[in-house]
C-alpha cells in the first residue's frame, strides 16, 4: 500500500536514484519541496532541464562547460605550456579554489581500475597527447589523487609522457599541514621522506 | 552485537554517501565482508590509509543490527603492497585475483587459507618479480580452494592412477587429467607433460610458501596457461572482465 498520494512517491522514488539519497533523505527532500513554494519546485525543474541542455564537455580540456571552449581555456591571462592532469572536474574546481596553479587543466575523467573496466582506451589520455604538440605543453603536472589506481594511473601517464622531451611532475604527497607526525601512518612518511626537499636558508 | 578484528584486505571501494565508503574486504576469519565506514573520507584519524585498494589492513568491524552489511569503525594499516601502485600491468594483475577471489568465494564463506594464498600473492605481486608465474599458481591455488582443482592424481576416464612417467591429455568436461589410452591429444584436449603435471600439483597445493619457490621454464608455462584458461572457462562459466587487461 503506498503511504503517500503517486505524485509525491513518484518524486520520492526519483530522488532515491540519486547517489547518496536512500529512502529517508528522498522523503525528507520531496516533503520539503512540497511544502514550499511553487517557486522552488519550478526553478529546481528549470535547472534540472538546462543542466541537461547545456552542459558539455570543454572539446579542450573536458571539464564541464556551458561554452566552448570553458573559461578557463578561454583565459589569455594564464599560462601556456604547463598543463595539470587532473582525474575529475572537482578536482580541478579544489586546485582553483587554492589559487596555486594558473597554468591549464586537462581532466581526464576517471583513473585506471580494471576492477571496474576502466582502462587506459576509456580516459581521455589520447585526448590529451592530441593536445601536446598543438599547445606546446613543456610540463605536465600529474595531480590524480594517491590512491592506489591514482598512483598508477600517473605512473602509466609519467611512462606515456617520458619520451615526448617535456618536464614531467607529480603533486608532491606527504604530511598534510597541520598534521602530527606520530599519527602518520609509514606509507605517508615514505612517501614524505622519498619527497623530502631542501630548505633554502 | 560485538565488534570484531581481523587482518583484512581491502577488495573494493566505493564512495557512500556525503563523506562515507563502502567496503569490501577478505578478513583471515571471517571471509569475504561487505562495510561501512562511516566518515572515512574526512577521518585522519580512524582510517588513516588503511582503506586503499589492495591494502592490508587491521579493521575492527561490527554486523548491523539488519542484513549483511558491517560497520568499520577504524582501522590499521599493515601493508600498501607500494609495488603495485606503480605499474598498471600489476594493478590489472591484483584486480584479476580479486576478481576470482569474489568469484570463488561467497559474502561470509570464512577460509583463512585463502586470505593467506591471497597475501602472500599480492606481496609477491608488489615486488614485481615473475609476476606472471605468481599469477597462474594464485588461480591454481584459488581454484583448488574454491572447489574447482584438477584433478592430477587419476586418468579422469578409466581411473587407473597417474604415475608422472607419461604424457596425460587433459579432459575439460571432467576437470582432471586422461591416459592416452581413454583420450586422444587434440586442441579440445591439450597435451600435459609429467614435468607440467608436476609443476601443477604443486600450484594447486595452496601453501603461501609456493610463490616464494616459483621457479618454473617458460615451455611449462606455455603448456599450462591454456590448460588454465580451458578449466576456468569451463567450470565458472563466466568471463572475468579484469582478464581483459591481462594481455
Amino acid at each position: 500500500m503506498e503511504i503517500y498520494p503517486r505524485p509525491l512517491e513518484n518524486l520520492i522514488e526519483q530522488l532515491t536514484k540519486l547517489p547518496g539519497i536512500g529512502q529517508k533523505s528522498a522523503t525528507r527532500v520531496a516533503l520539503y519541496i512540497l511544502r514550499n513554494q511553487k517557486g522552488l519546485a519550478e526553478e529546481l525543474a528549470k535547472n534540472l532541464l538546462e543542466v541537461k541542455e547545456k552542459i558539455r564537455f570543454c572539446p579542450t580540456c573536458f571539464n564541464f562547460t556551458d561554452q566552448e571552449p570553458c573559461a578557463i581555456c578561454r583565459d589569455t591571462n594564464r599560462a601556456n605550456g604547463v598543463l595539470c592532469v587532473v582525474e575529475g572536474p572537482g578536482d580541478q574546481l579544489a586546485i582553483e579554489e587554492s589559487g596555486i596553479f594558473k597554468g591549464r587543466y586537462h581532466i581526464l575523467h576517471g583513473v585506471l581500475s580494471p576492477l571496474d573496466h576502466i582502462g587506459p582506451e576509456d580516459l581521455k589520455i589520447g585526448e590529451l597527447l592530441g593536445r601536446l604538440e598543438k599547445e606546446e605543453i613543456r610540463e605536465v603536472v600529474l595531480a590524480t589523487n594517491p590512491t592506489t589506481q591514482g598512483e598508477v594511473t600517473a605512473s602509466y601517464l609519467a611512462k606515456i609522457l617520458a619520451d615526448k622531451g617535456l618536464k614531467v611532475t607529480r603533486i608532491a604527497l606527504g604530511i598534510p599541514m597541520g598534521g602530527d607526525l606520530k599519527y602518520i601512518d609509514p606509507m605517508t612518511l615514505r612517501h614524505s621522506f622519498n619527497s623530502r626537499i631542501t630548505i633554502e636558508p | 552485537m560485538e565488534a570484531h578484528l581481523s587482518p583484512s584486505i581491502i577488495m573494493r571501494v566505493h564512495e557512500f554517501g556525503e563523506s562515507d565508503l563502502l567496503i569490501h574486504f577478505f578478513t583471515s576469519d571471517k571471509g569475504r565482508l561487505k562495510g561501512v565506514a562511516k566518515g572515512a573520507r574526512r577521518s585522519r584519524k580512524r582510517f588513516v590509509n588503511c582503506l586503499d585498494l589492495f591494502s592490508l589492513s587491521n579493521l575492527e568491524y561490527e554486523l548491523k543490527p539488519k542484513g549483511e552489511l558491517h560497520f568499520i569503525h577504524s582501522g590499521k594499516l599493515v601493508d600498501a603492497y607500494p609495488g603495485l601502485r606503480h605499474d598498471f600491468s600489476l594493478l590489472s594483475k591484483a584486480s584479476y585475483m580479486i576478481e576470482l577471489t569474489e568469484i570463488l568465494f561467497p559474502l561470509g564463506v570464512p577460509d583463512s587459507r585463502m586470505f593467506e594464498v591471497l597475501e602472500a600473492a599480492l606481496s609477491q605481486l608488489a615486488q614485481g618479480i615473475k609476476a606472471d608465474l605468481t599469477l597462474i599458481a594464485f588461480e591454481l591455488m584459488a581454484m583448488s580452494l574454491g572447489g574447482y582443482g584438477i584433478n592430477l592424481e587419476k586418468c579422469c576416464v578409466c581411473g587407473r592412477d597417474y604415475l608422472s612417467e607419461g604424457i596425460a591429455a587433459f579432459k575439460v568436461e571432467k576437470g582432471g587429467i586422461a591416459c592416452l589410452k581413454c583420450q586422444h591429444i587434440s586442441a579440445v584436449s591439450p597435451q600435459l607433460s609429467p614435468p607440467t603435471v608436476k609443476a601443477l600439483k604443486t600450484m594447486q597445493s595452496p601453501s603461501p610458501d609456493v610463490f616464494r619457490l616459483l621457479d618454473w621454464a617458460e615451455d611449462l608455462m606455455e603448456e599450462i596457461k591454456p590448460v588454465l584458461k580451458r578449466h576456468r572457462d569451463y567450470h565458472l562459466g563466466k568471463h572475468l572482465r579484469t582478464a581483459d587487461y591481462l594481455e
